[in-house]
């Protein structure tokens, strides 16, 4: 038998260790070392395919990394990420306030908009945005009930950047104005009905306690838009936009470097997606934080909550 | 005479669709009074409430608080309803507190009690947080203010919320179900701070299903069944002694 009796003159003397103050041994099993073998074996795979391919071609790779057009076209893209993200946010605020109208015409567009924006492609909305002037060869913008008007050629007006800030914006702003209504919806009707029973006007509820309540569900996923937004404006190459990845494909067309210029594309879109989301995790960090239990009292002894 | 604290409704009638939730309440309340409204679930209390400071409107039947219409003005032929800010100003004079207690989770609870004073009434803010933490002091939360509604009990946070309707100094404080949300051992220290608030003769309008608050402070009761007044009377004989015999069923269901 190999069970002792406590106390028996056979057993070691140990240290006296109360049942309350034994520590609790869980112990390795055999697939937490597997795991890992596996995870080494599948990376260490894949860098020593990747050094040792002569088909990467680094030294290509490290040669255009910084090139003159590349760097324009990194440029392009985060002012198409920005511009896209500012206009999308301020139509889908627009077409929020509209979804939640009591006017059912109102929302009802609204509703349109969202359906037909979020429901359909934006590679194909970004192809018939720079086509529209098929549909529509001349606009006229004029004052209603006068004279005056101006007649536009759409077709010089829809220059490929134009037909994807429009295209990007026009499909951003759908989705911007589901994530704010979302927001608006997270706020219970219990906040309306307090600030109304003080006798505050509808500004002010909406200022110092609507708004408020809402962030906490709307900038994390907006900060997810801008991430998403940053990769998609990659679409606007088909349209000859020359932005990060048409700048890439235009420098590989003349040189059938095709691989080691998608693997700069690539590296930049990925660092500038890893930049980015360093804020979004503090900011979701901080989010999730307050909505539980807020509060260090560095944050409570602000004032700028009224 | 404004701002008088006292409420009166005749035959106050009020519907959801086809689903008539006041029929024909009356009710009077005069300056300093307490008043209980007691009633089984549904019987249309919080509707009733809620009709008194314009968190439902009323369909038809009159409607006065603090010696004037509420949210409506009357002509010859018809009631018209006011403009947004004018209801805003007759509400600054009611307080109401709620079961769910809806304190704004963004602001400190001394942020909270500010909230009415400072956005509504213009008052200084340093003015403000003065007479803040004398209420918060008042409802027993003397340094809690700079907490957030999170890190405080149901019973405290109730507190707070008592202490955010009387900020705006108001002369009629509404309670519907206060102490329901709360667990059974913090019931005693929101009621105190409502005994408290009725020796100081603040007009109350409380929906409670807490007899014996009803029993030592109010002065009348009013039960109520389907959206009618089945008995109104002073507290005590209502309690003690029902005349009707759905009063009768429902006490001895309560009690
Ligand atoms: N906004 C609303 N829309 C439709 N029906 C409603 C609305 N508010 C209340 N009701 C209905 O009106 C009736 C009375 O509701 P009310 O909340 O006044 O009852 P109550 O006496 O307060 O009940 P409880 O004790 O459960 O709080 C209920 O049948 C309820 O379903
Ligand atoms: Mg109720």
């Amino acid at each position: 038998m190999s069970t002792k009796t406590i106390g028996s003159p056979t057993s070691r003397p140990v240290p006296e260790l109360l049942p309350e103050q034994k520590k609790r041994i869980t112990p390795k099993r055999p697939r937490d070392y597997v795991s890992w073998a596996v995870a080494v074996a599948i990376v260490g795979g894949l860098v020593t395919t990747t050094v040792t391919n002569e088909n990467y071609q680094w030294p290509v790779v490290f040669s255009y990394f910084t090139a003159q057009s590349i760097l324009d076209g990194l440029v392009l893209t985060l002012v198409l990420t920005v511009a896209s993200m500012v206009l999308g946010t301020l139509l889908g605020l627009v077409l929020a306030v509209m979804r939640m109208s009591h006017q059912a015409p109102i929302s009802g567009l609204a509703r349109l908009y969202i359906t037909f924006f979020r429901g359909t492609p934006v590679l194909v909305q970004l192809i018939f945005w720079f086509n529209i002037a098929a549909l529509y060869p001349n606009v006229s913008l004029g004052i209603p009930f006068t004279d005056i008007s101006t007649p536009v050629d759409v077709n010089a007006l829809m220059t490929p950047l134009t037909a994807a800030i429009v295209g990007l914006t026009l499909n951003q702003a759908a989705y911007m104005a589901e994530i704010i209504r979302g927001g608006f919806a997270s706020v219970n009707r219990g906040q309306y009905e307090a600030a109304d029973s003080l006798g505050m006007s509808g500004f002010t509820r909406l200022r110092h306690v609507i708004i408020p309540q809402t962030m906490p569900a709307i900038i994390p996923a907006t900060g997810n838009q801008v991430i998403g937004m940053l990769k998609e404006t990659s679409l606007v190459s088909v349209l000859g936009v020359a932005e990060l990845l048409n700048s890439a494909q235009s420098i590989y067309a003349r040189t059938y470097q095709t691989i080691p210029l998608l693997i700069v594309a690539s590296l930049w879109y990925l660092i500038m997606t890893m930049a980015l989301s360093v804020p979004q995790s503090m900011i979701e960090r901080r989010f999730s934080r307050s909505t539980r239990r807020p509060a260090p009292v560095a944050v409570a002894t602000k004032e700028s909550l009224l | 005479m404004k701002a008088d604290g006292t409420i009166v409704a005749r035959q106050l009638h009020k519907s959801f669709g086809s689903h008539e939730v006041l029929r024909g309440i009356d009710l009077s309340v005069a300056a300093g009074e307490i008043s209980c409204i007691i009633g089984p679930s549904g019987s249309g209390k919080s509707t009733l409430l809620r009709c008194v400071n314009g968190l439902e409107t009323v369909d038809r039947g009159v409607l006065r608080v603090n010696g004037e219409d509420f949210g409506y003005v009357e002509t010859d032929n018809a009631y018209h309803a006011v403009r947004p800010q004018r209801l805003a100003e007759q509400r600054s004079h009611i307080g109401m507190v709620f079961q769910q207690f809806n304190l704004f989770p963004n602001m400190t609870a001394e942020d909270n009690v500010i909230s009415g004073p400072v956005l509504v009434k213009k008052v200084n803010r340093k003015v403000a947080r003065e007479q803040a933490q004398k209420l918060l002091a008042q409802v027993g939360l003397a340094g809690c203010g700079h907490k957030y509604p999170a890190q405080l009990s149901g019973g405290q946070q109730q507190r707070v919320a008592i202490a955010r309707a009387l900020a705006m100094e108001p002369s009629i404080m509404l309670f519907d179900e206060p102490t329901s949300a709360l667990d059974p051992e913090l019931v005693g220290e929101v009621l105190a701070v409502m005994r408290d608030l009725a020796h100081h003769g603040m007009t109350m309008l409380v929906v409670t299903h807490e007899m014996g608050f009803a029993r030592d402070v109010a002065d009348e009761i009013l039960f109520m069944d389907g959206g009618v007044a089945i008995e109104r009377g002073d507290a005590r004989e209502v309690l003690a002694n029902p005349r009707e015999k759905r009063t009768q069923e429902f006490l001895e269901r309560v009690l």
